[in-house]
């Protein structure tokens, strides 16, 4: 296999690169302004400033751009090619993808020199963005329903209120905060493993999510 | 002998109940039992030190801020942090209009019915009343038009049939022995004291956001700030607003409570050789000045020797559960800072008639001062002052024991309990002033303090601190003991005014202040004990104090 | 054995007493209230209701109608705060409510009667006006051992309250501990405490929490009944919306504060006096559902938030564990002690993962890894 000429393949469509970036994007402005409301710093010089606000704001700006962006990748795996498809994130459950994963694992915890191919996500890969599904969810629901406090009355307090009877309105706080450091953490990984996978692979791991092409020595291994 | 029991003993804070042995038509032996509990000093265990008060204010809602006082007095106690003067004051304030509010609620609405009987004051003359009252007071509010008002509605009332809170009392008990003139007159001060005490605890609202329950202590000071040039801090607005009621109450104290009290106390002096009770009495001391140097003093007096005043130590403090339902600490009482608070349930399954009382039969702990049980309280108070030549208090004595014509000995008893709370009250009531112009003096000398910052965070605190604070609340001494280990309460336990007075028996046997003080209280009508509420209701009982 | 001379004793008042019904406006105008000091009272409690004001004329007409309801207050594990807010209501006072319109029948803080007396009025209260008349439960209700932490004439908080809410048109739970257990529920609830509606699941219960409640929501919720003939729309925890319907942050007047971003930073300080927002002091304002910055307190004194102090949200079911400790906004995260926010403990973990794989990095640039072919930029697959 090695030193086999690699081919050109298309494999990220536009509407999986272009949600990457868009969460992407809203993650890091929903983590810097969400830090800022957690922890502010008294900028305002006058009560008619509206630092506060316009940090609110964009939070909540980011937070629907990033949900509407979650949904849209969602509805993408369902209609778009294999390697988006909504099977590729339970690799655990194909003995294929068991074994992949542990070549990955291996390879990562320097048991083996070989480094993993991969076309689409590479399992290990999926496995965690699994749970940062997870995590999105659980930042989708705990903020809407804070969100949704400002007007009680309102259809979104109606759909998510009944979390308040489950958590407390602290707890539910504390989730949607901790929860991003979490999410900080998954960031940090991936954006190494991103990078990690580019040089070692030579498949133009970051490129593709740019371009959607990535390079493979064969159709599928 | 067949006990009776009074259970509700109502008009007092929370859950007391009394059994009593009649024997000759007096009362031979008597135990107080408290039969709720909630066990906060358990709860406080592992939370942050500087939340405590919040926590031990619901200790209780009727004396609200006492709790908080001792609470941050303890934990400053043991992180040695000074105060500011400003907020040294503002607490002054606070526990002096508590202590008034408090003291003039007992009287009228917890205490008098004992001695007032309403429904007679609806056979009184108006203009009679109206002359009796001008007699002892030059209050405005004394005219034949007035008590005739109080008088038709309190008429069309019992004319509604519905007698609400009044029905099934012990109207017409042969104990009643005002005239019913003197007893419309306090029926009357009873409904305008509602209305008076409501008004004068906004100083508790301005100062701190509302009572019961003020939101505005802060370990270190106070969080109310200091501004005269912010609408959203003490300004002279809000400082003026408070000396008005600051004099609003004052003036009731002195032209309608004390005046009532003296005037009900003249028709019921064979109340000054009732009640006695254990014959110790202690005080904490209290109103630190900016130097800590409290304006009443310390100290206990023993055995009725009212020639001397003792040095108190806390160490001598030491809590027994022999007759409590608490897990028995090996036979010995505890001193706060070991203390324990293991509930052990021992005594009959409800619903019961009656208590094991020669077992366990409180959830009330027994508090003993160098073994000895001690009342506390306002009695207390005053004759630690008037023995230690406080002169200001020594006035007011002589001057009540002048009025009604007997020597201090009659202050040991349930009369002079009631009296001597009156006393505490006019003195406080005046004094609280003197803290106001103190504040305001400091303000316009610019210094804006109200919180010492530099322990606030606990970052900075010891590993482990110990310290206790002391207060004297309206129903007397009262002391909160703390253990901090890693930021944290290790350990929290607080001996109540009320804990020392409802106390039950200790392992030696010794009655609680209650208990003592019933022994020999005739009762004319076993049915309707009025007597016994009588002298437990001098006592001003709170029993969710005493549990917690 | 004082059963008997008891009931001769109510007989004797019964004969003397003849029983009349009085409307409310009928007994106020006999008391010598001015019709125009009574439609003020009205006006005032529409307000409260947070109904509009051209309700008043009907709110004045329903209580003409109504006699006065009987009322029974029962404190369980409690420590009266609940019943001094009601010593301290403005409008109505508690002498209007006492005298004038509800007949408070048992109410230990404050009736003449004791002992057997004091529950004989009890009993005949609840046998007489099945269904119609109204309780209120200050304190929490301790169901643990049998409930033996709470008694009072021998029987258990738990038994009283079955017989008292069972029969009542509507029982209101007065203050937190009442509506969720409050403070003797907090961790580790050494009395297994918990509020009325828990322990007598049948009963129809109104929750006012706050610790303690204003008096003005009591009043304001009993005049509902008797306006409107029916309970007030109640939110997920039980409370009438008209007094929990908003949250305090929505409400506070230090709003413009936190939005422009000025916060009180020390107890004391520039912010602190000029009225900064009290949000990194620990509010609990943004988290709590109460009208405090609207009503607030002691005839519209003041609100803690207004004294300088934080919120502590003593309005939301088990705020003792969860709104605490009261100084630090969010709360301890479990497991950890109180000296560790959710933010040491993220930044440590974001540090962790950081230095976890520079680590890894570092060990990468020096191992030889057998990697895959160089690619080849013009071929299609
Ligand atoms: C990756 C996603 C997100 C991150 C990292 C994030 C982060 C944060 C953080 C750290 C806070 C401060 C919490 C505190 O300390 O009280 C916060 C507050 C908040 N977030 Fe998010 N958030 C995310 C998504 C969302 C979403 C989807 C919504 C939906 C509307 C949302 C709504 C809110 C709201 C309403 C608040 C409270 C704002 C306030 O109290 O003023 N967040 N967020
Ligand atoms: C410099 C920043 C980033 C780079 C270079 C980058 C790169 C990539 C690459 C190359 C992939 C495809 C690899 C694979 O799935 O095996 C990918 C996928 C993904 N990345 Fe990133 N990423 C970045 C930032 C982020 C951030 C901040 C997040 C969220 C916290 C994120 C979340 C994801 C997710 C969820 C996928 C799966 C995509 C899908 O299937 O829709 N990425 N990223
Ligand atoms: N005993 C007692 Fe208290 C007082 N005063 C507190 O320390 O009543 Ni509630
Ligand atoms: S809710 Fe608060 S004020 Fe009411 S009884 Fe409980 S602790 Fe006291
Ligand atoms: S003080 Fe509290 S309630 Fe008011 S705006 Fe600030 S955080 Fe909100
Ligand atoms: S502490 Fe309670 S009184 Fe109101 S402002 Fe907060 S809910
Ligand atoms: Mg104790």
């Amino acid at each position: 296999m090695p030193n086999q000429p690699k081919f050109k393949r298309y494999v990220w469509q536009l509407p999986v690169r272009w949600c990457h970036w868009t969460n992407a994007l809203s993650i890091v402005v929903l983590c810097v302004t969400g830090f800022f409301i957690g922890t502010p710093i008294s900028f305002g010089g006058s009560p008619s400033d509206f630092t506060m606000g316009w940090i609110r704001f964009f939070h909540f700006t980011a937070a629907y751009a990033f949900t509407v962006s979650l949904a849209s990748r969602v509805l993408w795996s369902l209609i778009g090619n294999e390697f988006s498809g909504w099977r590729a994130f339970f690799p655990f459950f194909s003995a294929k993808g068991r074994d992949k994963m542990l070549k990955m694992l291996r390879y990562y915890l320097f048991l083996d020199r070989e480094v993993p191919e991969t076309i689409g996500h590479n399992p290990l890969a999926t496995t965690a963005y699994l749970a940062l599904f997870f995590l999105y969810m659980v930042m989708i629901a705990t903020g809407f329903a804070l969100y949704a406090q400002h007007a009680p009355h309102g259809v979104m307090h109606a759909a998510l209120g009944f979390m308040y009877t489950l958590f407390s309105n602290q707890g539910m706080r504390l989730t949607h905060h901790l929860s991003m450091w979490f999410i900080v953490g998954f960031a940090i990984n991936h954006i190494y493993s991103a990078w990690l996978m580019d040089i070692k692979e030579h498949g133009g791991e970051i490129s593709s999510m740019f371009s959607g092409y990535k390079f493979t020595v064969k159709k599928e291994d | 002998m067949a006990k009776i029991v009074v259970d509700p003993i109502t008009r007092i804070e929370g859950h007391l109940r009394i059994e009593a042995e009649l024997s000759d038509g007096k009362i031979a032996d008597a135990w107080a039992s408290g039969t709720m509990f909630r066990g906060i000093e358990k709860i406080l265990q592992g939370r942050d030190p500087r939340d405590a008060w919040f926590w031990t204010q619901r200790f209780c809602g009727v004396c609200t801020t006492v709790h908080s006082i001792a609470s941050i007095r303890a934990v400053e106690d043991a992180l040695k942090i000074k105060i500011p003067p400003n907020a040294q004051l503002i607490r002054n304030i606070i526990i002096g209009i508590q202590n008034t509010q408090d003291h003039v609620i007992h009287f009228y609405h917890l205490h008098a019915l004992d001695w007032v009987d309403i429904t007679s004051g609806l056979k009184a003359d108006p203009v009679k009343t109206a002359q009796l009252a001008a007699s002892i007071s030059d209050w405005p509010n004394n005219s034949a038009t007035y008590f005739k008002g109080v008088q038709d509605k309190i008429k069309a009332f019992v004319a509604s049939g519905r007698l609400g809170p009044f029905a099934n009392a012990y109207w017409g008990h042969p104990a009643y022995r005002l005239p019913p003139e003197a007893n419309l007159m306090a029926t009357a001060h009873y409904l305008e004291a509602l209305e008076w005490q409501k008004d004068v605890i906004k100083i508790h609202a301005i100062l701190g956001s509302k009572n019961p329950h003020p939101q505005t202590f802060l370990v270190g000071g106070m969080s109310i700030p200091i501004d005269p040039d912010s609408q959203n801090a003490l300004n002279a607005d809000k400082l003026m607003e408070i000396r008005r009621l600051l004099k609003k109450s004052q003036d009731f104290v002195e032209k309608v409570y004390v005046p009532d009290l003296l005037a009900v106390a003249s028709f019921y002096k064979d109340w000054a050789a009732i009640g006695a009770g254990v014959g110790n009495y202690m005080c904490y001391s209290e109103f630190p000045d900016a130097n800590g140097k409290p304006w009443l003093p310390g100290g206990a007096i023993l055995n009725r020797d009212i020639t001397r005043v003792v040095a108190i130590d806390q160490k001598k403090i030491t809590e027994h559960v022999d007759h409590s339902w608490y897990e028995d600490a090996g036979g010995k009482g505890l001193h706060p800072f070991d203390g324990e608070t293991k509930p052990n349930y021992t005594g009959p399954k409800p619903p019961y008639e009656h208590l094991d009382t020669d077992k366990k039969y409180s959830w009330v702990k027994a508090p003993r001062y160098e073994e000895k049980a001690m009342e506390v309280g306002p009695l207390s108070r005053v004759l630690v002052a008037y023995v230690s030549g406080h002169p200001e208090t020594k006035a007011v004595v002589d001057m009540v024991l002048k009025k009604l014509d007997v020597g201090p000995a009659a202050l040991f008893s349930t009369l002079g309990r009631t009296g001597a709370r009156g006393i505490d009250c006019l003195l406080i009531a005046r004094q609280t002033t003197k803290w106001l112009d103190e504040l305001i003096g400091n303000i316009s000398k610019g210094d804006y303090r109200i919180h010492s910052g530099e322990l606030w965070d606990p970052a900075t605190w010891p590993a482990e601190a110990n310290g206790y604070g002391w207060h004297e609340a309206p129903r007397g001494g009262l002391g909160h003991w703390i253990k901090i280990k890693d930021q944290k309460i290790l350990n929290y336990q607080a001996v109540v005014p009320s804990t020392w007075n409802a106390s039950p028996r200790d392992a030696k046997g010794q009655r609680g202040p209650y208990e003592a003080a019933l022994v020999g209280t005739p009762i004319a009508d076993a049915s309707k004990p009025l007597e016994i509420l009588r002298t437990i209701h001098s006592f001003d009982p709170c029993l969710a104090c005493a549990v917690h | 054995m004082g059963k008997k001379r008891a009931d001769a004793a109510r007989g004797r008042q019964a004969e003397d007493l003849e029983e009349r019904h009085y409307s409310v406006g009928e007994l106020l105008k006999e008391r010598g209230v001015s019709r125009r000091s009574f439609l003020k009272f009205c006006s005032t409690v529409t307000a409260a209701l947070a109904l509009p004001a051209s309700l008043a004329p009907s709110v004045a007409r329903a209580l003409d109608q109504v006699q006065r309801p009987p009322l029974v207050w029962l404190e369980f594990q409690g420590c009266t705060g609940d019943s001094e807010a009601l010593l301290r209501s403005a409008n109505p006072t508690v002498g209007e409510i006492v005298l004038d319109i509800l007949s408070v029948d048992y109410h230990e803080t404050i009736m003449a009667a004791a002992g057997h007396q004091a529950e004989a009025a009890l009993d005949k209260t609840i046998a007489d006006n099945k269904g119609k008349y109204f309780c209120v439960i200050e304190g929490s209700i301790p169901m643990k051992d049998g409930g033996v932490y709470g008694c009072v004439g021998g029987k258990s908080h738990l038994e009283r309250a079955r017989q008292v809410c069972g029969s009542a048109a509507a029982t209101i739970a007065i203050g937190t501990c009442a509506s969720y257990g409050g403070i003797a529920a907090a961790s580790p609830n050494p009395t297994g405490a918990v509020g009325v509606k828990e322990a007598v699941p049948g009963a129809t219960v109104i929750n006012l929490p706050g610790c303690p409640c204003n008096a003005d929501n009591l009043t304001a919720t009993i005049v509902h009944y008797l306006v409107f003939g029916k309970i007030p729309a109640l939110d997920g925890h039980g409370r009438p919306l008209f007094a929990y319907g908003k949250r305090i942050h929505d409400n506070c007047e230090r709003r413009p504060h936190f939005d422009a971003g000025q916060y009180v930073e020390h107890w004391g300080d520039d912010g602190h006096r000029g009225g900064f927002c009290l949000y990194k002091m620990g509010c609990k304002g943004p988290a709590t559902f109460h009208n405090c910055p609207t009503q607030r307190y002691n005839g519209k004194t003041s609100w803690p938030v207004a004294a300088g102090h934080p919120c502590a949200g003593c309005s939301e079911p088990s705020f003792w564990d969860t709104m605490s400790p009261m100084y630090r906004r969010l709360p301890n995260v479990p497991g950890f002690g109180i000296e560790h926010s959710a933010d040491m403990i993220g930044l440590g973990l974001a540090a962790g993962t950081a230095g976890a794989f520079a680590v890894h990095g570092a060990l990468n640039a020096l191992r030889k890894d057998k990697e895959p072919a160089n690619r080849d930029e013009n071929k299609e697959g």
